[in-house]
């Protein structure tokens, strides 16, 4: 990790002064056991170059993660891309010039421009090269990339431009980590602070401002980030997906509000708690037990009641660690039990003892089963592959009918079958659903 | 007089004052018939809370008189409450107590049987019948006289209360005038439940009329015929049936003759049983139902009373009976005195063990039920979850198709008449011996084996592992399992694992070597890992090279019917990783596993090996099949980074003008780095090569875990070594392992140069293990493998720049605590694991043990040892 400045032209040695760094001594410091190292390579009228970078201390680098216990969090690039783990390195080496407060006589020289090229590496960034130039060609500097193997290679960067040193050293500090491609781990949140007071002056006219914020402050809201990784990209129109996923949810509150036993829902696979959190404000409901076996979903789920209690009139749901591949006591006799997209993520062979166990064991006198219509596919053009990746089957519409027929038959229920989302001539809605309902004196 | 005393209960002495209560127990202590330590005297507890033990109140005037009184009344309640605390302390812990105070009034008597009822213990009345002369003469020459008022109150209340204690509900009781007290001594009761068992004693379970197996099991053990058609074990071994000899099979009427035979002989012992008590009942004439068989031995009891004269017919038709009712509700068998091992038929309480009562006997004949479920039967409630007093608890009555072992306590009920087997436990030594039934006599209707074979793949009840459990081991060890690393681990089995039926193993975490190499340039080294073992006794260790790829376990049917039969799943088997996790893609694995079962067919493994599965644990090769992310993202973008970065620092050094020493230092301290990154880079592609067809896929096998009709770990690793090289004849799938055999110093630095010599172009390394599979030091078990990495390939775990001095000294600080302690509870619960799922135990039993491992797998650790 390093950065190389050169200056060149006039009065190009008072830079010396802006740096507080003497031109005959290396300049070398400890911080944490991290070496912060400086030296000039050359220092003559109109040429001034010099270089800082770090020699990490690998092992206490890799010591800071308490809840790194994945191989990956020990073999990493941290320890050597330019990234703000550098900049905190490098910061009160170059404080001075950051904050340009040299001494009384050299002040004048803050604000002077003079013509600098930055160079820095290695440079671990998944943005295109369009996507850097957009960031430093508004601010005055035409960019190089010394190398570039392939798109996710390290890069080695340089930067040209008539700047001030502070002004430069600046945008770089904001800059740097923008492009840097980091993961949660080894952030000091600090940075963050840091945009605005390094960003003054030029920031607000920054045509990428949004995005330089939004990059920034990832570390902020990283788990929001996580969330939207895992949304489906394959999907063709997001926006009709989420559309989709509130039809579903419409449906299922609209068949159990018309149910005559409704008291009591096991909502199985709640995942963050969509369902449940609709499934709360039913008239007549008085319980509502939501199935999920993921810590992160849950958690989220029980910031989604928490959110929703505040309305006097909603039933909180009950968080309940467990899965259909387990039996719970708790889930038995229910009124209404619900599977939205659940059982497609269920080997097909293993759903039967899953059937099993919800119709003669658990008994709900209404089972609500929604899932895809694999017929429905070929509208997202999707060819062969399913519409999500731990999708473990689909059913076409004759498939899920006489699936469900067979449980119906074996458990004593009535089943009604319906399609939940835009119709499309031959090939169905989006979304297959089926009610069991119990037969009754069962 | 001879007074006997129960081996434990409390004993009431009832009589006015100086009738002469003290006196006779301290006469008795000086006998050494009882312990002081077993009085419990009013007087005394009156002292120790209040310094007297009376006080004067009549001689006063009428105001100062009530205060006396009142004090008197308070010093006695608190005695008493005292006193009274300590009999019930002393009940619980089933000692005898002889309480020292008048009773005379019979609230004060219900309350001590109220308290020998509570804590099942019994209460003798010893009921001192003294004259009233002498009563008052005794009085007027002790230190502080009652006064003659209170002696003839006393005593005209004890003439009142006499004739009606005899219906309060002692146990036994005695009375003593004041010359049979003169002569009266106590007789101490040995303990009715305790059963001397130095010299061996066979507990056989429930044997319900299956004659033929009994005694086949009886010579099994080695029990010998005698002229007298009693069977005699050489080494005086007794035999103890824990009951229901009778009912259901074909031969109750010999087998109870049979017992009965040899308990009147003192060969053997019965305890009380469900069964037994009902047809005890049904011989007393009483009205009872009989059903579940009990109507069959009837039929045979009635159909041999017939044809015998009427008084020989009562006289057998009462024997029979009293041999039933006099069989106790539980026996205890001692140690070297220590009572180690308790004998129940359906179960027992902690608090129940060495007392007797109708409630203990109702709780050992059908253990702990909790009403009826929907159909009608009984729902039970798990006993034995509550036991932990240290006593080992062997039991019968519910059938289970194999000894259940849980919690400390042995079910060894196989159901014989249900077509199962006749168990015994031998003790001391703690072996189960069986024999397998002759014939299914009680039929497949309401078969509890079959119903248990029907609930054997239920979904595991989630209610057993979601609070945190502890999992009891085959080998008497405990591991606990906490809530919330069960809690990732089952969200691991919901959504990315294999079905949990086929899930039946996870191999431990390895520990690396226990301490670093004292070598200045190595981290790991194979002599410490030696060093190891030997400081531990083992002598024969075997060293086997390290794969470079991903563990995983194969579990390979012979075909679907036998996948179908063990998992309830279609399918040739499955291939999983460490968190099991699928290891291939469903093609792959489909392709993988038909390969391996068409070779293992045609080389006739099965058949030859009388098995329907094969469970493997293994390394699959290459490295990259599963890693390639890993390398992708990882190893090959750090290696870049690196290079590029200490390749640009290299430039920029160089082409500075300005001369300093420490530019030159700098200088030489990068080159080194370039060199390290060059090296790492060198590390890892080693063991990448592409896989294009699953003829490049490699399976080297470590050990064979089970065949369908065993576990295969009790074979040293040498056996399993030599295993997979008749495997990599079979299938060129398979690969073998290099490995070495250590015994002699020689063999250790033929083992340390071969590791050298492997590790240094980048070899992985080695795993240095014990022969013998599982191995201990002083009933301590021992890693059951070490690794060690060689010195160029640990670049790859502590990264390139690890071996530099500085870096090296501090990463010999680290402690492999945690993962020795995480090794030895994996491995146990792996093993423990296996042997449930050979032995056919519920899925739920096994995912136990499967869902613990991935449990502490969760618990974080280093990751890099």
């Amino acid at each position: 990790m390093q950065l190389t400045i050169h200056a060149s032209g006039e009065n190009v040695q008072v830079l010396s002064y802006l740096l507080a760094k003497n031109p005959d001594n290396p300049y070398e410091r400890s911080i944490k056991g991290h070496l912060v190292r400086f030296f000039y390579q050359a220092f003559d009228e109109t040429n001034v170059k010099a270089t800082i970078y770090v020699v990490p201390d690998s092992i206490a680098l890799s010591r800071t993660g308490a809840d790194a216990y994945d191989i990956t969090h020990y073999i990493n690039d941290r320890e050597f891309a330019v990234s703000s783990i550098f900049l905190s390195f490098i910061r009160s080496a170059l404080a001075t010039a950051l904050n340009g407060q040299p001494k009384e006589e050299y002040r004048q020289w803050v604000n002077h421009d003079f013509d600098f090229t930055f160079s820095f590496g290695p440079v671990s960034s998944e943005l295109s090269t369009g996507d850097l130039v957009n960031l430093f060609e508004p601010l005055g500097f035409s960019m190089t990339i010394d190398k570039e193997l392939s798109n996710k290679s390290p890069k080695y960067i340089t930067i040209n431009g008539k700047t001030t040193l502070q002004k430069g050293l600046r945008q770089l500090f904001i800059l740097i980590p923008v492009i840097d491609n980091y993961k949660h781990y080894y952030i000091d949140e600090k940075e963050a602070e840091k945009l605005e007071r390094y960003g003054e002056g030029w920031l607000d006219n920054h045509p990428q401002k949004p995005f330089i914020i939004k990059r920034s402050l990832r570390f902020k809201d990283v788990y929001a980030q996580l969330e939207a990784e895992k949304e489906p990209a394959q999907l063709p129109a997001a926006k009709r997906k989420t559309r989709l996923n509130d039809l579903r949810y419409r449906r299922i509150v609209e068949m159990i509000e018309t149910n005559k036993y409704k008291s009591s829902i096991v909502d199985f696979g709640s995942g963050e708690g969509k369902l449940a959190t609709k499934l709360g404000f039913i008239n007549g409901v008085q319980e509502i037990l939501a199935v999920e076996p993921s810590e992160r979903e849950s958690l989220k789920a029980v910031k989604r009641f928490s959110e929703a209690s505040k309305d006097e009139s909603f039933i909180v749901p009950q968080n309940i660690w467990g899965s259909l591949f387990y039996f719970d006591e708790r889930l038995k006799n229910k009124d209404v039990m619900v599977l939205c997209e659940v059982i497609e993520h269920i080997e097909l062979e293993r759903l039967s003892k899953v059937m099993k166990t919800i119709l003669s064991d658990y008994k709900p006198k209404l089972l609500i089963i929604t899932t895809p219509n694999k017929d429905y596919n070929e509208q997202y053009s999707l060819g062969h592959s399913l519409r999500h990746a731990d999708h473990r089957f689909e059913f076409t519409a004759d498939e899920f009918h006489s699936w469900c027929k067979e449980y119906a038959q074996q458990y004593r229920y009535n089943i009604f079958i319906d399609g939940i989302g835009e119709e499309v001539d031959l090939l169905g809605s989006p979304t297959q659903i089926c009610c069991f309902q119990r037969m009754e004196g069962e | 007089m001879n007074i006997k005393i129960p081996n434990a209960g409390i004993v009431l002495l009832i009589g006015p004052s100086n009738s002469g209560k003290s006196t006779f127990l301290l006469k008795m202590v000086d006998e050494r018939s009882i312990l002081k330590s077993e009085i419990a005297s009013s007087d005394e507890y009156r002292q120790m809370v209040g310094d007297t033990d009376f006080i004067h109140w009549q001689q006063h005037s009428p105001d100062e008189s009530e205060v006396l009184f009142q004090q008197y009344h308070q010093l006695s309640s608190e005695a008493f409450q005292l006193m009274d605390a300590a009999i019930e302390a002393r009940c619980r812990l089933n000692k005898t107590t002889f309480v020292d105070a008048t009773h005379l009034r019979d609230e004060d008597r219900k309350k001590y049987i109220l308290i020998a009822q509570k804590f099942h213990v019994p209460i003798t009345a010893v009921i001192l019948d003294i004259s009233e002369e002498t009563l008052l003469t005794r009085d007027s020459e002790r230190d502080q006289p009652r006064g003659k008022k209170r002696i003839k109150q006393q005593f005209q209340l004890f003439k009142k209360e006499k004739r009606t204690i005899k219906k309060e509900g002692f146990n036994k009781i005695y009375y003593l005038n004041e010359e049979a007290l003169d002569h009266a001594f106590i007789e101490r009761g040995k303990h009715p439940l305790y059963i001397e068992a130095d010299q061996g004693i066979d507990i056989i379970g429930d044997i319900h009329g299956c004659f033929n197996e009994m005694i086949a099991l009886l010579e099994k053990l080695g029990y010998e015929k005698k002229g007298d058609d009693l069977y005699t074990h050489p080494s005086g071994r007794k035999f103890l049936s824990l009951g229901d000899i009778m009912s259901r099979g074909p031969s109750s009427l010999m087998t109870i003759h049979f017992m009965m035979k040899h308990v009147d002989a003192g060969l053997a012992y019965m305890i009380d049983s469900n069964h037994g008590w009902k047809i005890a009942r049904w011989l007393d004439g009483r009205n009872v139902k009989l059903n579940h068989g009990d109507e069959k031995t009837a039929e045979e009891i009635d159909g041999w009373l017939s044809i015998l004269n009427p008084e020989t017919a009562q006289y057998e038709r009462r024997k029979i009976k009293e041999f039933l009712f006099n069989a106790p509700s539980h026996y205890i068998l001692t140690k070297n005195s220590l009572p180690v091992l308790v004998c129940a038929h359906a179960g027992i309480k902690d608090e129940f063990i060495g007392k007797q009562s109708k409630i203990i006997s109702d709780f050992c004949r059908y253990g702990d039920t909790d009403g009826f479920d929907e159909s009608g039967k009984p729902i039970r409630k798990d006993w034995f979850i509550h036991h932990g007093n240290g006593q080992l608890i062997i039991w019968g009555h519910d059938p289970k198709p194999q000894p259940l072992q849980i919690n400390h306590t042995i079910n060894i009920d196989q159901g014989v008449v249900f077509g199962g087997r006749l168990t015994s436990f031998r003790f001391p030594e703690k072996k189960l011996v069986s024999v397998p039934s002759l014939y299914n006599y009680a039929g497949t209707e309401n078969n509890p084996l079959i119903e248990w074979e029907k609930k054997r793949l239920d979904p595991p009840n989630i209610a057993n592992y979601i609070k945190g459990y502890t999992v009891q081991t085959e080998r008497m060890d405990k591991v606990k399992i906490h809530e919330d690393y069960v809690k990732p681990a089952i969200d691991l089995i919901s959504t990315s694992a294999v079905p949990l039926e086929q899930l039946v193993y996870i191999p431990p975490t390895m520990s690396p070597v226990p301490k670093p190499s004292k070598k200045a340039d190595f981290l790991e080294h194979p002599e410490e890992a030696i060093a190891y073992y030997r400081q531990n006794g083992i002598e024969t260790l075997i060293a086997e090279k390290k794969h470079m790829g991903s563990r995983a376990i194969l579990f390979i049917f012979k075909d679907e019917a036998a996948s179908m039969k063990y998992t309830g799943l279609h399918s040739l088997g499955t291939i999983y990783t460490r968190t099991g996790r699928p290891f291939f893609n469903k093609e792959t694995e489909e392709r993988v596993l038909k390969k391996l079962n068409k070779d293992l067919h045609k080389a006739a493994y099965f058949n030859k090996n009388k098995t329907d599965y094969l469970l493997l644990d293994a390394e699959i090769m290459p490295w990259n099949l599963k890693a390639k992310e890993l390398i992708n993202n990882q190893y090959e973008h750090v290696a870049k980074n690196a290079k590029l970065g200490r390749f640009y620092i290299k430039r920029q050094l160089e082409e500075s003008k300005i001369e300093h020493s420490i530019l030159a230092k700098w200088q030489v301290e990068n080159e080194t780095k370039i060199g390290n990154a060059k090296r790492f880079e060198t590390v890892y592609k080693k063991y990448c090569w592409e896989v294009f067809d699953i003829e490049n896929i490699q399976i080297a096998p470590f050990h064979l875990l089970a065949h369908s009709n065993e576990m295969l770990i009790h074979h040293p690793h040498e056996w399993h070594m030599k295993m997979n090289e008749v495997l990599s004849t079979i299938s060129s799938l398979f690969v073998q392992t290099e490995y070495k055999m250590i015994q002699t110093e020689a063999d250790e630095n033929d083992v340390i140069n071969w590791w050298e010599e492997m590790t240094a172009d980048g070899h992985e390394g080695i795993v240095i293990k014990p022969n013998k599979f599982i191995s201990e030091n002083k009933g301590k078990l021992l890693q059951p493998a070490i690794k060690v990495r060689g010195r160029t390939y640990l670049h790859i775990i502590y990264g390139m720049d690890y071996l530099l001095p500085n870096n090296l000294s501090r990463l010999k600080e680290r402690n492999v605590g945690k993962k020795q302690r995480l090794a030895l509870q994996e491995f146990t619960l792996g093993i423990e694991g296996i042997s449930r799922f050979v032995q056919k135990e519920t899925i739920e039993r096994v995912h136990e043990c499967v869902l613990g491992v991935l449990a502490l797998e969760s618990d974080p650790a280093d990751p890099r040892l």
